[in-house]
């Protein structure tokens, strides 16, 4: 009758043990997820390779990206519908401007005069291209 | 103990790995576009490391073959194209000026004269009357056919001499001038990234400008996903996988002014000196990225019947022809890059 008492004692610390390992290997994974995957589908806004702004896609938005030694170049980043796209520029070409809106990872909109670059970071699924040309 | 074994399992299976992270890096700073490389590295230390070499020779390619600028350092293509009393010196420049310029040559040859770098006088008037018709586009208009005509009869390339013996180039013609836009940025993107492969480096890819050059595979051994961007639409025209190769696309949605509500590209005819009519856009898959740079200048001028033809004989070198209506039309290998 000890015996099997014991017997159970065991058991119940194995059981505890399995729980608290799973638990521990639950909490790694999703640590991973959060530190590897990121918070979620951004475009990063760089000037002259310098980051001037996170803004999540998931948000509809409007922002005025002033550059420049007077701050007078402008180029209007709109966020719309999980899509970003440059609406309008004062740069000599346009060509940001004219650029379709951009969404998955690795996309990116130039505007070579004011030194912006506008780049999709999403957590790549598989099957998501490296580079988009 | 069955315990144990599945612990030790899970565990295992949830143990860091000796893993690469991708890293991104870009600049504006050279070959007036942007130059965007991503590779796979331990750490940013290691990234930041071969990512500074690149870019580091990027801007020695970029001064040597400037035709804008010259630096206090070197002769340069900005030299070669200077006049002295009314006529061209002998310049002596560095190897890699007289490589490129005998490469480019070569590609004359090959491409029936549709790639020719001694268009200079021709592509400058363009040049010129695009960046006065960006900057104010009320009064944008096109350069003047006669004068286009004129500047045509001075773009003969046998008059470019090169001795490669003392790396010297003289150009016979005082009017003449070398614009190497069309296959110097992949010349040099080559040469990069084939030191970069002699030196054992692998996991990178170069995007300079659209010239797209791979540097073996992913960590994993699986190939490079490239998705070719279609100007009007956010469908892909392809979506391929590299290992080591190269794709370079010449869109006529790149570079363009707008005069009196119509867009002028800046691919230009070497036989009409007007913006090549027909394509929106040609993209070449091959090794070596400088080919492929100066093909898919080339193709956007030949028809494409005599297109095919060029590239159908070139082992390894694959194409795609998007036209102005968005018909494609690829070469018989190309598929196999397709990603499935």
């Amino acid at each position: 009758m000890m015996k099997q008492k014991n017997v159970n004692k065991r058991h119940l610390r194995n059981d505890i043990l399995l729980i608290i390992v799973l638990l521990l290997v639950a909490a790694t994974g999703a640590a991973y997820l959060f530190l590897f995957r990121g918070f979620g589908d951004v475009v990063k806004v760089t000037v002259d390779g310098e980051l001037y702004g996170v803004y999540s896609l998931s948000q509809d938005r409007t922002e005025d990206i002033s550059t420049g030694e007077d701050g007078r170049q402008l180029n209007r980043l709109v966020i719309r519908e999980g899509k970003a796209f440059i609406q309008t520029a004062t740069c000599p070409d346009g060509i940001c401007a004219a650029h379709r809106a951009i969404f998955r990872n690795g996309e990116s909109i130039v505007c070579l005069p004011h030194g912006v670059v506008v780049t999709v970071t999403t957590a790549q699924t598989q099957g998501e291209p490296d580079v988009v040309v | 103990m069955a315990v144990c074994v599945l612990l030790c399992g899970l565990l295992c299976s949830c143990a860091p790995q000796a893993k690469k992270n991708k890293y991104t890096t870009h600049s504006l700073d050279y070959f007036d576009t942007v130059a965007i490389i991503t590779g796979y590295e331990s750490s940013q230390k290691e990234f930041d490391a071969v990512a500074g070499e690149i870019l580091s020779q990027l801007a020695e390619y970029h001064k040597l073959y400037s035709i804008y600028h010259r630096f206090d350092e070197m002769e340069n293509l900005c030299t070669i194209n200077e006049l002295t009393d009314g006529a061209h010196r002998t310049v002596t420049v560095d190897r890699r000026i007289i490589d490129m310029l005998l490469y480019a040559k070569e590609m004359y040859a090959k491409t029936d004269g549709m790639l020719n770098v001694a268009m200079g006088s021709v592509l400058s008037l363009w040049h010129n009357y695009r960046t006065l018709g960006k900057d104010n586009p009320d009064t944008a208009a096109l350069p003047p056919a006669d004068r286009l005509r004129d500047a045509a009869k001075h773009t003969d390339i046998t008059k470019m001499i090169i001795d490669e013996e003392n790396c010297t180039v003289t150009l016979t013609d005082p009017l003449m001038k070398l614009d190497v836009g069309a296959i110097a940025k992949g010349y040099a993107v080559e040469r990069i990234a084939l030191k970069l492969e002699e030196s054992g480096v692998t996991g990178y890819v170069l995007n300079i400008g659209g010239n797209v050059r791979t540097i073996g595979t992913k960590p994993d051994g699986s190939p490079w996903l490239i998705g070719v961007e279609n100007a009007d639409s956010s469908d892909y025209l392809a979506y391929l996988q590299l290992s080591g190769q190269s794709v370079v696309t010449s869109g006529s949605y790149q570079r363009y002014y707008t005069v009196e509500g119509k867009r002028y590209h800046h691919i230009i005819h070497p036989d009409t000196q007007m913006p090549s009519e027909g394509y929106l856009s040609v993209s070449v898959v091959c090794k070596d990225s400088g080919l492929g740079d100066a093909l898919s200048t080339a193709l956007f001028c030949l028809r494409q019947d005599k297109g095919l033809a060029l590239v159908e004989s070139m082992p390894g070198v694959e194409a795609m022809w998007v036209t102005e209506n968005g018909a494609k039309t690829v070469s018989s290998g190309w598929s196999k890059y397709i990603k499935k």
